[in-house]
């Protein structure tokens, strides 16, 4: 395990540095002191695990394709943000936009997600122990969201695929927004995935999908109908 | 009075209330803006007489290479010429049409771009120099790709539907297509205008540090803003850390947009150079962060003009269209029967019925364009408007398109003297001032 102190080096260094050392193959490297600064482990594509010591700020663990990441505190806005592969996980509360984006991989928050979790999600798993803001998974194209707890205004807003599984109470639903019965095997699914992170209440969960009702425009002109 | 002679209830809008009141939503289609506008052909040049000498015309060197984005990029983007095309989606244009900008592009050493719909490998293997843009939809975003670009452009607005995001009809969305922006095959993809990671600027100097983190601060960094409220959003993009801000004017050209906002949102090319130019000069960071505009360029007169007004290059888009062919009867093709109107009057790109391949993804009329042969004609194109704004630099006396500048020019009208700032033709006098 190598240590890195980020108050001794500049967020452009120490992000060359975990570039270099994931390059050299090194398993672990824990950050200490990051001083809840932005851009933190950003553009990582080679696989390695990092554990930070601290909070941190917008856009920790974003755009890597690869690495896992755990972070100790509390982060700021996009934590996870286009992840394409790998996995973030975080101790306490997220800033908005956890997770905006994300491709692939998984990111788990511990406690609360600010608003808009999941936006312009387009695969992957985000799980969020606690509640999450308004909006949720707005936009999302494809994957799994699951809240543990409540969720406030307008969930699944404009989403086309993918489901988000609410444990705890809804705000309201988004536009074209729908619940519909989950699955035994997809409820199964979801209490798994909360027990791999230490969450063991095997409770009803909510399905919400996409109404899929704004998928085409009501309407079309001659050529339009043509082109079809 | 007789129907028809009004000008407030002309043809075409009579036309336009039959049309909605049966179709029960705003009217959908491709190409430009309809509006009679304020452009370049209102301005001329001053060429030399006896205050100033020109070079020789023809023959004397006139250097046309230009550097974007060298405030704090290490790689800044080195194009031979101050043209490149402008980012139009894999999605909205063909696979060959891509490949063949792209092929053009490296020709004539100068950059293409994506566009919406994130990066298709057959692009990036025809371009020595590819932008690649960051939009609020995040299509087929990878960081690979990001990475191993030759610039970014996080695309605040497009000056053809400022305010509002991409549109792409479900005829358009095949089965790549859906694959590669990850959305429900045949959908009528309507794209989100607010990133979803940040929203004010103070947020976007976060996202820029965050694009320069991750390619090591290689890559110049643009801020594609619809032409607005020009002064104030180009303030803004400066000060929030752009290397380049590139002004996408409301005569720009798109796939498919409202037709509302085509023609009633944003401001004209010429206006939004004068006001972006003095927006950084009024933060003392004009010449420091790179200007590029884009909205309407025809020709290398109007290459001038724009650089003379303040840009660093432009960009575009429909003339490059022009030059693969578009609106133009070529074997094979039947404008009339195949989309209803004849070739130089169509702008119907949103219904992927493109009867020269370009705008389509039918893979029977994408085979009417050949990717080599459209990078030729682009290629050509693109050389004779760099030679016809060597030839307009020279014939004012200069030997580098960098040295152009507001005072070699008049205006023909008042109006564009008040939107360019400089004096009417005949005059000292600027309006508007």
């Amino acid at each position: 395990m190598v240590d890195l102190d980020a108050s001794a080096l500049t967020t452009t260094e120490l992000n060359r540095k975990l570039r270099e050392l994931a390059a050299q193959g090194t398993e672990h490297i824990r950050i200490l002191n990051p001083q809840a600064r932005h851009n933190i482990a950003v553009g990582l594509l080679d696989s390695c695990s990092i554990t930070i010591e601290g909070s941190v700020g917008y856009y920790a663990a974003s755009l890597m394709d690869g690495p896992e990441v755990t972070i100790n505190g509390n982060a700021g806005w996009a934590l996870g943000e286009n992840l394409m592969k790998g996995k973030v996980v975080l101790s306490r509360n997220a800033g908005a936009s956890l997770g905006s984006s994300m491709r692939g991989g998984e990111v788990f928050v511990g406690g609360n997600a600010g608003a808009r979790a999941g936006i312009g999600m387009k695969g992957g798993t985000l799980v969020v122990g606690g509640d999450a803001g308004f909006m949720t998974g707005f936009m999302m194209q494809r994957g799994t969201i699951i809240i543990g707890g409540d969720v406030g205004e307008g969930v699944g807003d404009s989403m086309y695929e993918g489901a988000i599984y609410v444990g705890g109470e809804i705000g309201s639903l988004g536009s074209d927004a729908k619940i519909e019965e989950a699955s035994e095997s997809e409820l199964i699914q979801v209490w798994e995935t909360m027990e791999r992170y230490g969450i063991h209440d095997r409770k009803r969960y909510t399905k919400i999908v996409s109404a899929k009702k704004l998928y085409h425009f009501d309407s079309l002109e001659r050529l339009e109908k043509r082109a079809v | 009075m007789v129907l028809g002679s009004s000008h407030i209830w002309a043809t075409h809008h009579i036309e336009d209330i039959h049309a909605k009141a049966e179709l029960g939503r705003y009217r959908i289609r491709g190409f430009s803006t309809f509006q009679k506008v304020t452009h370049f052909d209102d301005l001329v040049f001053l060429s030399t007489g006896l205050t100033r000498f020109p070079l020789e015309g023809y023959k004397e060197k006139c250097n046309t290479q230009v550097v974007l984005g060298a405030r704090y990029a290490s790689e800044p983007l080195v194009l031979d010429t101050p043209i490149y095309i402008t980012g139009m989606s894999y999605g909205a244009l063909s696979r060959n049409a891509k490949v063949a900008l792209g092929k053009a592009a490296s020709l004539v050493g100068t950059a293409t771009c994506t566009g919406d719909g994130g990066m298709l490998q057959d692009e990036r293997d025809a371009s020595n120099k590819l932008i690649y843009q960051v939009l609020p939809s995040r299509y087929g975003f990878d960081p690979h790709h990001l990475i191993g670009a030759n610039a970014a452009e996080i695309v605040v607005g497009q000056g053809a539907k400022p305010g509002t995001g991409g549109l792409l009809m479900g005829v358009k969305v095949a089965d790549n297509i859906a694959e590669m922006r990850e959305l429900p095959l045949g959908i009528d993809q309507r794209s989100p205008t607010r990133h979803p990671d940040w929203l004010g600027p103070d947020d976007l100097s976060i996202k820029i540090e965050q694009i320069r983190e991750a390619t090591e601060g290689r890559l110049p960094i643009s801020v594609k803003l619809g032409a607005c409220r020009v002064a104030d959003d180009v303030k803004l993009a400066a000060k929030a850390g752009a290397d380049t801000i590139v002004i996408d004017s409301m005569v720009a050209g798109t796939g498919a947009s409202a037709e509302i906002l085509l023609d009633h949102s944003g401001i004209p090319t010429v206006p939004a150079i004068v006001q972006a130019r003095e927006a950084l000069r009024e933060l003392g960071l004009y010449g420091q962060v790179s200007l590029v505009a884009s909205g309407g360029i025809r020709n290398g007169a109007d290459v001038a003009k724009a650089l003379a007004l303040g840009a660093d290059a432009v960009a575009i888009g429909i003339a490059a269209l022009i030059a693969l062919n578009c609106n133009k009867e070529i074997p094979g093709s039947n404008f009339e029967e195949e989309i209803g109107v004849k070739a130089g009057y169509c702008n119907r790109c949103h219904t992927g019925l493109c009867p020269v391949g370009i705008a389509t993804q039918d893979p029977a009329l994408e085979a009417r364009l050949d990717p080599d042969e459209g990078a030729e004609r682009v290629a050509n194109f693109l050389n004779s408007m760099t030679m016809e704004l060597a030839l307009l630099t020279r014939s004012l006396g200069k030997g580098d398109v960098r040295s152009l500048e507001p005072e070699d020019m008049a205006a023909l009208t008042i109006e564009a003297s008040a939107m360019a700032q400089i004096p009417l033709a005949g005059t000292n006098k600027v309006f508007g001032t």
